[in-house]
């Protein structure tokens, strides 16, 4: 198939339609706003529905009616955004609802910056929203990938009845590369499905979607969350590992900056340093595996390489380390980019030195 | 052969979509590329950058800090850019819009008086296509006749006069590009 | 002799005891609204989206298709239902606070957009399930628990006027208000829900009822006293009438 040159907004908003997407709400926020803006006139073409809804909180509430009906719904957004929409994402989970939603972050906390970043992992990965629930997490590092991931995340979240977050950076959503695009999926007549509303030609209305149980119902619920996530971490886990088998420094990184760690691997290979590069696709689960398995009699010391000052997955880093080897961190933060020379010269400083 | 360049300017001087252009026109050609835009919060004036890289490899990072090559359209990228270009790397400036003295020496150097250029040439909006031309020129680092053909489909729906005028343009900087290459 | 039947409970209620507090005319409403389904003959094409507050409770008096939304946020969910479900007839029943304070932008910008859909719109001057709160509508100088000394203008201002409020975009085509509060209104509320469901089988555009309705428990009165109140204050404050109807014009 051909290759197109497209943006990353661009080019997830037209693997999200031919992944069966054919519901989107959105509200207008750098660096993610071409999304909505191809949607709005992308998904008429399909006989899919775009709303600009009025704010965030509609945007993903307006996600959560179509998800009710079946039609595969998505929304996006960036940073505050996704805070906004935090009591929506809760809800969705709650209400076992299938959505998919893109998180192009910038800098933050607050307001921050319009830059691209990667401060919103925790957010992520360890709760979007109140309620102790848990989605998958993707995390992809080109725009090939981001394609690939959004064309088949709408089956994920029906098959999971859950929301799932694809976690992009501004630097993903705005660039521009190569991509091959999927083909058009078939999507049944009606989207009716049994756990959804809306007359199906057969049924008598009487059910119910509901983000509320009463207190043993919602325990019930609870643990069999627990089951789900078990089955995540058994089943979901992606990762690529470039060039651990003899390393002696693995770098742990993910979407942009895992390009940039890729790229000073290379390099520092070329010189003669025994480096490799762990790059987590799926934050969450998290592949622990991977870092608790590496060889720690060979292993002098993992390096966390974010676009966020701290670096927030340290923590899961460290818990699959277990203090058999340093951890050390280098990342950029608030909109301010990593680059290529800039991190090698880090790198090489803590590999040199021992710095952390 | 993979060569990454650092177009900037402010808002407006249509750097965002020369760089679109040459990277979109390099895949095109069968080459990988990536197009890096840094926008500031403006929607128009403010500055301007964006990184392209052509590669025959894949591309593994799209963010180097140095480039092998530079066109600066204005004094302020100039002054900010300047620095970053590799040791031996090409400049390419609009020296209608640049006055300050260049301290490096280390570098390779195409001073395009782009604007009066483009006026002379008929048009105001060409005088990127005549600094990228300086840069194909003198670097080599697309064929110019792939990134021509990508500007015939931009412009097919303006017109044959648009087309033209911007041939004469790339045709005019890969001139420059070329005469400053032998020199 | 045989005896004609001439009343009997609507369909699309479930044969279950109301569990709304004694003398709350919510549950008049759930069942005027039950009424109005049944008489149209449409209620396996019906969509609910409930709210939060005590109406969340009719889930369990409606068999209707529902979708339990957050606070505020039932005409954005009831978008995304109906932008989906263009034949699926969708309506939302919200309490003042869930309507005029938390879900103000959402139902204001529903009925901006014009939006296929029904708001049935509860407004007993309370937050009734938190217990008795100051709401958006509680009127100037009636007591709450979060305005023990009654509703001061100067620093609460006023109560807000949702049809009033409602009536002035362009998109809407019914706004009305109607009282709960004796036989004769509650006939004009019934034929007032009924059109505002018919509006949506007809493809109609956005419509909006408010019902005046009362709540005994957190005005501390027997509910034949709420009754009276109303009269004498909430329907002197909120004008009963119709505000907005579009739908002879376009149905002509």
């Amino acid at each position: 198939m051909a290759k197109e040159f497209m943006k990353g907004n661009e080019a997830i908003g037209e693997a999200a339609v031919r992944g069966g997407v054919r519901f989107f709400a959105g509200y207008p926020i750098t660096p993610q706003s071409e999304l909505p803006e191809y949607l709005s006139w992308r998904l008429p073409e399909v006989g899919g529905c775009f709303v600009q809804g009025e704010s965030e909180v509609a945007s993903i509430n307006m996600v959560y009616g179509a998800a009710a009906t079946g039609v595969r719904a998505m929304t996006g957004s960036s940073s505050p955004g996704i805070s906004l929409k935090s009591e929506g994402i809760s809800y969705l989970s709650a209400a076992e609802l299938p959505a998919v939603i893109v998180n192009m972050q910038r800098g933050g906390p607050g307001l921050g910056s319009i830059q691209p970043a990667q401060q919103d992992y925790l957010q992520a990965t360890k709760a979007a929203g109140h309620g102790g629930f848990r989605m998958l997490v993707f995390a992809p590092y080109t725009v090939q990938e981001a394609v690939d991931i959004v064309y088949d995340a709408p089956e994920y979240a029906e098959r999971d009845r859950s929301p799932v977050m694809i976690l992009m950076d501004g630097c993903l959503g705005t660039m521009m590369e190569e991509v091959e695009l999927p083909p058009m999926k078939e999507l049944p007549e009606s989207p009716c499905k049994p756990w959804t509303v809306g007359y199906d030609g057969t049924k008598r209305g009487g059910h119910l979607i509901t983000p509320i149980y009463p207190e043993a119902g919602l325990e019930g619920k609870n643990k069999l969350a627990v089951q789900r996530t078990k089955r995540w971490e058994e089943n979901d886990v992606r990762v690529e590992e470039f060039m651990v088998d003899d390393a002696e420094w693995v770098i742990v990184a993910y979407g942009m900056s895992a390009r940039v760690a890729k790229q000073v691997v290379l390099d520092l290979r070329e010189v003669g340093f025994k480096i490799g590069l762990i790059r987590p696709i799926t934050l969450f689960p998290f592949p622990k595996k991977s870092i608790a398995n590496l060889d720690y009699t060979k292993v002098k010391g993992l390096i966390d390489i974010e676009m966020s000052i701290p670096a927030l997955m340290r923590e899961d880093i460290e818990l699959q380390v277990l203090g058999r080897a340093p951890v050390y961190e280098y990342g950029r933060s608030g909109g301010i980019l990593l680059d290529d020379e800039s991190t090698k010269a880090a790198v090489r400083k803590i590999i040199e030195g021992g710095e952390q | 052969m993979k060569f990454t360049l650092i177009i900037s300017g402010s808002g407006g001087q249509g750097v965002m979509s020369i760089g679109m252009s040459l990277a979109g026109s390099a895949v095109e050609g069968g080459m990988h590329a990536t197009f890096m835009p840094l926008y500031g919060p403006e929607q128009r004036g403010g500055s301007a950058k964006c990184t392209v890289i052509v590669s025959d490899s894949e591309i593994v990072s799209p963010l180097p800090k140095q480039s092998d090559g530079l066109i600066v359209m204005n004094e302020t990228s100039f002054k900010k850019f300047t620095p970053e270009l590799k040791p031996g790397g090409v400049l390419v400036r609009n020296i209608n819009r640049t006055t300050s003295a260049l301290k490096r020496t280390d570098i390779e150097v195409v001073d395009v008086p782009a604007d009066d250029l483009a006026h002379e040439l008929g048009s105001d909006k060409i005088a990127n296509i005549i600094l990228i031309g300086a840069m194909l020129g003198y670097s080599g680092m697309l064929d110019p006749a792939v990134f021509m053909a990508s500007l015939e489909h931009k412009f097919a729906a303006k017109g044959a006069e648009v087309v033209e005028l911007n041939r004469k343009a790339l045709d005019k900087g890969l001139e420059l590009g070329r005469a400053a290459k032998k020199a | 002799m045989a005896v004609e039947k001439v009343y009997t409970k609507p369909k699309c209620l479930l044969p279950l005891s109301s569990g709304f507090c004694p003398g709350c005319l919510h549950s008049l409403a759930t069942k005027l609204i039950a009424e109005a389904i049944d008489d149209l003959g449409v209620a396996e094409k019906v969509i609910n989206v409930l709210p939060v507050g005590c109406a969340t409770m009719n889930s369990l008096y409606w068999k209707l298709d529902m979708v339990t939304s957050a606070h505020g946020r039932a005409p954005a969910v009831a978008t995304g239902i109906k932008r989906c479900r263009p034949d699926a007839l969708v309506f939302a029943y919200q309490g003042d606070g869930d309507l005029a304070s938390i879900g103000l932008s959402e139902v204001l910008m529903a009925a901006n957009r014009g939006e296929h859909i029904t708001i049935f719109f509860a407004n007993n001057s309370t937050y009734g399930m938190t217990g008795g709160q100051m709401a958006p509508t509680t009127l100037v100088g009636q007591k709450s628990t979060t305005c023990i000394y009654g509703r001061d203008p100067d620093t609460m201002g006023y109560p807000l006027r949702m049809c009033e409020l409602i009536k002035e975009l362009e998109a809407p085509v019914y706004v009305a208000r109607f009282s709960l509060n004796n036989p004769a209104n509650i006939r004009k509320a019934k034929a007032g829900i009924k059109k505002a469901m018919q509006n949506q089988v007809e493809g109609l555009g956005f419509s909006f009822v408010e019902l005046l309705t009362n709540c005994p428990t957190n005005w501390h009165m027997s509910p034949v006293k709420t009754l009276e109140f109303m009269e004498e204050h909430t329907m002197k404050y909120f004008p009963c009438g119709v505000f907005v109807d579009k739908t002879a014009k376009e149905g002509e």
